[in-house]
């Protein structure tokens, strides 16, 4: 379990208690630069500390990593992972839900409209 | 950048005043043709957000707000964002489609309900220039999906992750942060500190989601626990 009182050092990781799932190689600073941004817009400084940047990070990289290895073992049941299982991990958080439905059917409507635009286009070129 | 207008800390403060430098309606032009100069890692996406604003006020100096047709479907963020932020309990588009920003059609059929869309606009309008940057900021910002992507592959072994599992898990690790930060943010205001988050409060947020549930517990079953 992440252990709350881990020293300062922005190097610790949290949840590193599980040496199976930290088998990977742990890049350092990977969503930083996003993260920075991402931490400003939801509240923290202009230019939030780089170890609360790697805090963060770590954390969010648990729980992603958490979801995944949920997901997957509901997903093995299955046969193969799919988005479902993310879904169903997350069906009691309703804003996550909510956003997670939406992101979908957006990225369907863009697709569509993609392939409108390129019909769109081969007539264009045809014609002309 | 001062602190004090930010729409979380307004909202926790129970804003009594209106911030005295916010012009009515003025605000969002300026704005606006002041975000022309783009993060950087967001070029085109960022646009359709103020595409979605700049409808009725014609801004010209957008490149591509011709073209974006971007989704003005309303979404809905971190529940505690919501609660905590008058400004942003509405919902609203995010710009998570940047792998197909070059064209997109003008004739997109939005399903955004005109009346939220009017409130976040009459909202958006009043905005500081600060809390215009960091709504600026909450919106464009979004993990990179290549990274997410080599991290899941790298945690599940499987090769085969498909892009829409990509974009979501982004947009709920996105979500994750968010709560994270304001939950943080409150503790900051509990303990009346002020400045950059720093990571014990981190730590007492994470500490707080993990009793409040938000946070899943560790898959391993662990023996003699």
């Amino acid at each position: 379990m992440s252990n709350p009182s881990t020293g300062t050092s922005s190097k610790s990781k949290v949840g590193s208690s599980q040496p199976s799932e930290t088998s990977f190689k742990r890049k350092r600073g990977v969503f930083q630069k996003d993260l920075q941004h991402m931490m400003y817009g939801f509240g923290d400084d202009p230019n939030p500390l780089p170890e609360t940047v790697s805090l963060v990070e770590d954390i969010v990289v648990e729980y992603v990593t958490d979801l995944a290895h949920k997901a997957q073992d509901i997903g093995s049941k299955r046969g193969k992972l799919s988005v479902e299982d993310f879904l169903y991990l997350i069906r009691k958080d309703l804003p996550k839900l909510n956003r997670s439905t939406e992101l979908l059917s957006m990225q369907e409507e863009l697709k569509q409209a993609r392939k409108a635009f390129e019909v769109d286009e081969e007539k264009l070129g045809t014609t002309e | 950048m001062k602190q004090s207008k930010d729409p979380f800390e307004a909202a926790l403060e129970e804003q009594e005043e209106s911030p005295p430098d916010s012009p009515i309606g003025q605000d969002e032009l300026d704005s606006q043709t002041q975000n022309q100069t783009p993060t950087g890692h967001h070029t085109l996406v960022d646009d359709d957000d103020y595409d979605e604003i700049g409808t009725n006020t014609n801004n010209p100096s957008h490149p591509s707000s011709n073209s974006t047709p971007m989704l003005l479907t309303p979404s809905v963020n971190a529940n505690v964002a919501s609660a905590a932020a008058a400004s942003k309990n509405k919902e609203y588009d995010d710009d998570e489609e940047e792998e197909n920003v070059d064209v997109e059609l003008g004739k997109f059929p939005s399903s955004a309900d005109p009346a939220k869309m009017a409130k976040m606009q009459a909202i958006l309008s009043q905005f500081t220039e600060d809390q215009m940057s960091r709504y600026e900021s909450f919106r464009r910002s979004a993990l990179q999906k290549s990274n997410m992507r080599r991290l899941l592959v790298s945690i599940t072994g499987s090769q085969k992750i498909s892009l829409p599992m990509t974009i979501v898990v982004c947009g709920i690790a996105k979500m994750y942060v968010g709560e994270l930060v304001e939950t943080a943010r409150m503790v900051m205001t509990e303990r009346k500190e002020s400045g950059p988050i720093r990571p014990c409060h981190i730590r007492e947020a994470y500490r707080r989601l993990k009793l409040e549930g938000k946070v899943p517990k560790k898959s391993v079953q662990r023996l003699f626990h």
